[in-house]
């Protein structure tokens, strides 16, 4: 297809605002598929389509016959809704020349809206506002129009009303794309310019590069070189996306499509990467290339200690298929032989965990998420700690440094004054408020990323009726008082226990964490002493008492199969409780820190 | 244990599924239904005890156990004892049982019962204090245990076992030692003593779901346990299982067989019988037959199987259910090659739960309370 002929581009929106259903109706108008099956059909893993989100971004070739007879190719990219993964949506926007900016007309423009469309602005797309849900009871098109033009301060006067459930204003959109989003630019005859915006692992194909060709093009038995490792491949095969994967003959420049090469790794396809011509190479890649960037991080752990190969086998396959997860091997006096991994937030970590027991069958003792902290010792020497455990003692720390993110929080203003107070208890700094309309304030935060982790956005939703929307954005370190809490269990300290928590509220999440053990760790044979301290001073205390009895009062001829079963199964649970010295602990004990934030 | 003789003496087990009411903890076979549907029943267990594959094999124990035995009517329980002879002639000594319900014995029906040749009455009694029968929702009062003991001994039978239950909803250590008190002042040759326990399915156990069932601490149960130890060796009840007291001699022949591992036959709906597979004698079937009574009599009735559900009880699970049960004796039990794990033992041993006589191994009294830890520890 010649250039001018080509339209990339995105649907960008807060989440839940209907951009996989317009998604879903741009393909159906344009015959990509007759009779859609399924809804959501660029959501294409399990997990995505339970939770209702997107996570891995996908893409459509779509051929549209527009009102002036011409027929033209667009390229859908869809891209994750969900702020754990803002780099990847960089990337997809920096391939696209245009953006369906959706707002749900009842909502109005929320917090993801805002950064999305920023993001978009400044890779210099051209932003198509469209408005759904007109046909709902509370939709008010004309607020949604005025929202968007004072909290992303654009022109709205052209936003298009629609209903991507019913089908009302798909043409307009369609219309709209051909005539507002520019053709792509780039130069059919320069040296050879591909960005990887997005990649899958498959089993005998190797990874798959998604790619949008910048420059000159691209097609089977091609020599390509990625940018940034110089590593070099032969192109096996080209194609387009129909949403299916179709090999076709080549890519033209301005064309999105794929790209296999027996990648062995998805870290040859990175995402962000430039792929050039191997025999006539570009001189500069393509700008934003940045690695994946670990943001939380947890131990994870075979609870059958016999399980580590078995574990390592499945993160490093995961890994193939998921270039933004990072691991290490590590060991925990507990918890015995594990892996220390990074992951970009916290849906990104329950994400892989649900995928390392489901697709590969594993049991996991996950411990508690953190954060990187950056520590100045007494002796002046540097070091970046994830794991609690590596915290150096009190007297050993000149200077903690803490993750922070500046943080957009878009309310209504009659719960100012709750989301403010949420901010102060997470040891937020307040920075300016912005009026967009009457009704809805911008807040803008610096918020430690620590204290946002957990449960900030549930509590954020829960105090605001679930009204407030938010997002962030990381903004370096900054020093704090922090300080290692342990716990201990007669006596001796659980490293996987231990956790990093604000010197203020140290004796509180302490206590916290004593009471939930108590709480959760069945009563043993001894009596367990729970403590929480810090260095050697305890800062909570308290026992589970020891058990009694544990005996079948009855047991005869009609008895039996049921009791040994039974038996049988509490043989299997001990199984797959912890053995720390001598005592037993559940799962659940590992997860404690989670709750005591709460 | 394992035989292929086809005389080899055998214990019996009949159920009769019937009850006046069903009780609040019971997860038993049981229903309250009455009338047709009993008489019913009971000729279709007749006519399953006559095509016994069994047939032929004395019984040295009998036990009818329910349900109720005695809501049966007389000529009924009658007629199935007289069935189970003809099919399993019983050995001279053997120790025929049925259990009663106070509320639903008197003197006539004992004579009638020794008469056919009951030997053993096992009474639920269960406690002594009307609040806590009407709170289980037993159909007896208090006052009908003693006169039911005196009404069995008065027909003949010198070997009487009482049931009583402890832990009950809001029950003091006083009150199951008086419970205890008068118990023993019946002069019975065996005692059962039951902690109760919620099973799932029950009444007690979604009122205990809900937080309305206030039971005591584990500490007063642990008291009420060594009370019960403690009270009925003063009275020389020797402990010999569990929940199992006796005078020397007593001790119910036909439960040990269980625990012993033995084999047993099984007739009535939802009846367990575990007995040797003729082809392969080393390996038992436990069976269950059918639970309702209906589904149960029109298999009868049709020529159908009545055993729904069989497992094949290999060497490996009976090594299990070896240490499972034998360490519910105080007799103990010899381990097999392999049945226990020797460091688990050793490490029972040492923290003082269990203890050696020559090759066998038993629980010792501080054991007896953590009889299912060791069991799950034990196993390799």
């Amino acid at each position: 297809m010649d250039q001018a002929h080509i339209r990339n581009f995105c649907i960008i929106a807060h989440i839940d605002h209907g951009k996989s259903t317009l998604a879903d109706r741009l393909i159906e108008r344009c015959g990509a598929i007759r009779g859609i099956a399924q809804e959501q059909m660029l959501d294409s893993m399990d997990i995505e389509r339970e939770r209702g989100i997107t996570i891995k971004m996908a893409a459509v070739r779509l051929t549209y016959v527009a009102k002036d007879g011409q027929s033209y190719q667009l390229n859908l990219i869809d891209t994750p809704g969900h702020v754990d993964f803002t780099y990847e949506v960089s990337r997809a926007l920096a391939a696209c020349e245009g953006a369906l900016l959706v707002v749900d007309a009842s909502q109005g423009v929320e917090a993801q809206t805002i950064a999305n469309a920023g993001m978009a602005l400044n890779q210099g797309l051209e932003i198509i506002p469209v408005i759904n849900k007109i046909d709902l009871p509370h939709a008010d098109v004309e607020r949604a129009r005025e929202e968007i033009e004072m909290a992303v301060a654009i022109d709205a006067t052209d936003a298009i009303p629609c209903s991507a459930k019913s089908g009302l204003g798909i043409d307009d959109i369609l219309e709209a794309i051909v005539h507002r989003v520019p053709p792509p630019a780039g130069s059919p005859d320069a040296p050879l310019r591909a960005l990887i915006y997005d990649s899958h692992f498959d089993a005998y194909q190797g990874a798959v590069a998604y790619i949008r060709v910048k420059d000159g093009s691209l097609k089977k038995g091609d020599r390509i070189q990625m940018m940034s490792t110089d590593s070099r491949f032969e192109v096996d095969s080209t194609g387009h996306f129909s949403p299916a994967l179709t090999v076709d003959l080549g890519l033209a420049c301005g064309e999105v499509g794929f790209v296999t090469a027996a990648m062995k790794s998805i870290g040859d396809a990175a995402v962000g990467d430039t792929i050039t011509s191997a025999t006539n190479p570009a001189r500069m890649p393509l700008p934003g290339y940045r690695e994946a960037l670990s943001m939380v991080f947890c131990g994870m752990y075979p609870s059958d200690g016999d399980q580590y190969q078995e574990l390592r086998d499945a993160i490093e396959r995961l890994k193939l298929n998921d270039a933004s997860l990072n691991f290490a091997p590590e060991t925990s006096a507990a918890l015995g032989f594990g892996f220390r991994c990074g992951f970009l937030g916290l849906l990104h970590m329950e994400i892989a965990r649900e995928r390392l027991e489901r697709e590969f069958g594993l049991d996991l003792i996950l411990t508690a998420p953190s954060v990187d902290y950056k520590v100045t010792r007494s002796d002046g020497t540097e070091a970046h700690i994830s794991n609690p455990t590596d915290f150096p003692a009190p007297h050993l720390v000149n200077l903690v440094e803490e993750p922070i993110v500046t943080a957009t929080i878009i309310v209504p203003t009659e719960y100012v004054g709750a989301v403010m107070t949420l901010c102060q208890e997470r040891r937020g700094t307040y920075k300016r408020t912005e009026y967009p309309t009457p009704q809805r304030v911008i807040l803008h935060y610096v918020l430690p990323l620590g204290e946002i982790l957990l449960d900030f956005f549930d509590k954020l939703k829960s105090q605001t009726r679930g009204y407030a929307s938010f997002d962030y954005d990381l903004a370096g370190y900054q020093p704090a008082e922090l300080v290692k809490v342990d716990v201990l269990l007669n006596g001796d300290p659980v490293d996987a226990l231990s956790f990093i928590v604000h010197k203020l509220f140290s004796y509180q999440r302490g206590k916290a964490m004593v009471e939930q053990l108590r709480k959760v760790v069945p009563r043993q044979q001894y009596e367990v002493r729970v403590q929480a301290a810090i260095g050697a001073k305890v800062i909570a205390a308290d026992t589970i008492k020891p058990f009694r009895k544990n005996v079948i009062a009855k047991c005869y001829g009609g008895d039996i199969t049921r009791k040994r079963k039974l038996l049988e199964k509490q043989k299997e649970g001990k199984k797959r409780m912890k053995q720390i010295g001598s005592i037993e602990l559940p799962q659940e004990a590992f997860l404690s820190v989670l709750k005591v934030a709460e | 244990m394992c035989t292929l003789d086809a005389l080899d003496p055998i214990a019996v087990y009949v159920h009769t599924p019937f009850c006046p009411t069903k009780c609040g903890y019971c997860d038993f076979n049981s229903y309250a239904m009455s009338g047709g549907i009993m008489a019913r029943t009971t000729a279709a267990t007749v006519a399953e005890v006559s095509r016994s594959p069994w047939r032929g094999r004395p019984a040295k124990t009998i036990f009818f156990g329910g349900g109720t035995p005695t809501f049966l009517p007389i000529e009924q329980l009658v007629g199935l004892l007289e069935a189970v002879f003809r099919v399993h002639p019983p050995l001279p000594d053997a120790e025929i049982t049925s259990e009663a319900n106070p509320g639903t014995v008197d003197a006539e029906r004992f004579v009638a019962m020794r008469a056919a040749g009951f030997n053993r009455i096992s009474l639920g009694a269960q406690s002594f204090l009307d609040a806590d029968l009407v709170r289980l929702g037993r159909v007896h009062r208090s006052g009908e245990i003693e006169r039911a003991v005196g009404a069995a001994r008065s027909a003949g039978f010198a070997n009487v076992n009482v049931d009583l239950m402890f832990a009950l909803p809001g029950q003091s250590l006083r009150a199951w030692e008086d419970n205890l008190r008068r118990a023993l002042g019946l002069g019975t040759e065996h005692l059962s003593l039951y902690g109760l326990t919620l099973e799932p399915n029950t009444p007690f156990y979604k009122e205990h779901l809900r937080g309305a069932l206030i039971l005591p601490e584990d500490e007063v149960q642990v008291a009420m346990y060594e009370a019960a130890c403690a009270v009925a060796a003063a009275e020389g009840l020797a402990q010999y299982e569990i929940s199992n007291f006796a005078r020397p001699g007593y001790e119910c022949r036909h439960n040990l067989a269980y625990w012993r591992g033995e084999e047993y036959a099984a007739y009535g709906p939802g009846a367990v019988g575990c007995v040797a597979m003729a082809d392969e004698p080393r390996v038992f079937e436990r069976y269950t037959n059918l639970k309702h009574p209906e589904r149960y009599c029109e298999a009868i009735e049709n020529g159908d199987r009545v055993a729904y559900d069989r497992e094949r009880i290999d060497d490996t699970i009976r090594r299990i259910e070896s240490v499972m049960l034998g360490l519910r004796l105080n007799e103990g039990f010899e381990p097999k090659e392999g049945s226990v794990s020797r460091r688990a033992a050793a490490a029972m041993e040492a923290r003082g739960w269990i203890e050696w006589s020559g090759p066998r191994m038993r629980l010792t009294g501080a054991g007896r309370h953590f009889c299912s830890e060791v069991t799950a520890a034990l196993l390799p």
